[in-house]
């Protein structure tokens, strides 16, 4: 049983610390450690990524909010985007084909990707659209010397339309769509990166707590996994919430675009092998 | 004009602060309380010699097992000590939090009176509820 228990909690802790960096949520990480190493059926290691995302996003979320670095204003008003957008897919689901939204996925991560790569740094800007001022979205941030630096926030409906794909692909994939936010809010809203990744982290834990209530509901959640799962993930979501502070920017971005690149080949694969 | 547009600044800063200091109270106390329900879980399920390891091998052989009916019965399983009914429940548990905490700001903002953002919560707690209802969001 140990041994079995150990294995479940270092994997865990490793998707919990990943996903708490990175903004993804750690259930990109959790399903095919499941399935590849643990050898689990696919629906089980989905039940226990939709917890895995909840626990990380939690966890993470206690350092993070309180620290500074998740703007919850912007968070509120982009969950509206994602729940409309995963109503939608909700709604939607079954009607169009999965590999068809599996490979506009894997499209759209490339494309992120490719973004995210070109883009070098931060691109703050002092002041941010009307509207994102007038509902008070911008913040700060403290530079290398500890000096608060302001950021504003800009282009709130191109950020909005992309969170509503984003909640789309979460109501018809069941995947947490973290990708999706973090390049929304850093590359389209000129949000930077490390409160692109704390926002993300907090909002996707509402989508997939719904989700998971759901799985839970129909007995698709299985305990004996999902209750190491999830205490691992928090553990290594709390690891991870300490260092996002210390963490370079530029290293924090290699990581991202890797990660988008590997979805992207994990998507793509699973669409074309369902043709 | 000016000072209507310091005070409303002021008065953001002041939610953003207080909000800085409960949600991760609120975050906290939930998550504190599902771990430990799971460890009890855990403890409790590792004192049945071999249990874990054969629940383990069957969820790898796609045995299907729910270990619940009702709500009420899932609770009155966890008091006589069923391990996987307290693990359930730990796990129930862990997935309130984000509603709770949308639940928190819903209550917040309706305090403050801040009516943009009573609206934007409100919109995300009917979504949420109506995507458990089409039974697919995540």
């Amino acid at each position: 049983m140990l041994s079995i228990l150990g294995g479940l909690l270092a994997l865990s802790v490793g998707a919990g610390f990943i996903g708490a960096l990175s903004g993804l949520g750690g259930g990109v990480f959790i399903v095919p450690a499941l399935v590849i190493v643990a050898h689990l059926p696919m629906y089980v290691a989905v039940g226990a990524s939709l917890i895995s995302v909840v626990a990380t996003s939690a966890g993470a979320s206690v350092a993070f909010v309180r620290d500074g670095w998740t703007n919850l204003h912007i968070a509120m008003v982009l969950e509206c985007a994602t729940v409309t957008g995963a109503v939608i897919g909700a709604y939607l689901a079954g009607t169009i084909p999965d590999w068809v939204l599996e490979l506009l996925f894997a499209l759209m991560m490339l494309q992120s990707a490719y973004f995210s790569f070109r883009k070098k740094g931060d691109d703050l800007l002092p002041k941010g659209s009307p509207i994102a001022e007038r509902l008070h979205l911008g913040g700060e941030l403290p530079n290398p010397e500890g000096q608060p630096i302001r950021y504003g926030v800009t282009n709130l409906a191109g950020g909005g339309a992309l969170m509503v794909v984003a909640g789309a692909m979460s109501g018809m994939l069941g995947v947490g769509a973290g990708a999706v936010k973090v390049m929304a809010m850093d590359y389209l809203m000129h949000v930077p990166l490390k409160v692109s990744s704390a926002t993300s982290n907090f909002m996707i834990g509402v989508t997939a707590g719904a989700g998971a209530l759901v799985f839970l509901a129909r007995g698709d959640v299985s305990t004996v996994i999902a209750a190491p799962v999830a205490l691992g993930v928090t553990i290594g979501a709390l690891a991870g919430s300490r260092i996002l502070p210390y963490a370079d920017v530029q290293w924090l971005r290699l990581g991202f675009v890797s990660i988008l690149l590997l979805i992207a080949v994990e998507m793509g694969w699973r669409a074309l092998s369902g043709i | 004009m000016a000072r209507a547009e310091r005070y409303l600044s002021m008065q953001a800063q002041d939610e953003d602060r207080i909000l800085r200091v409960w949600t991760p109270v609120i975050l906290r106390t939930v998550l504190t309380a599902a771990g430990i329900v799971l460890i009890a879980g855990l403890a409790a399920i590792s004192t049945v010699p071999g249990e874990y390891v054969q629940r383990f091998r069957a969820v790898q052989d796609n045995a299907r097992v729910k270990d619940y009916g009702t709500f009420s019965d899932l609770v009155v399983r966890a008091w006589h000590g069923n391990p996987r009914s307290i693990m359930t429940l730990g796990l129930m548990i862990l997935t309130l939090v984000p509603l709770a905490r949308v639940a928190f700001c819903l209550m917040f903002f309706i305090k403050t009176r801040n009516l943009a953002f009573v609206l934007f919560t409100a919109y995300v707690l009917a979504g949420l509820i109506i995507g458990v209802m089409l039974g697919r969001i995540g």
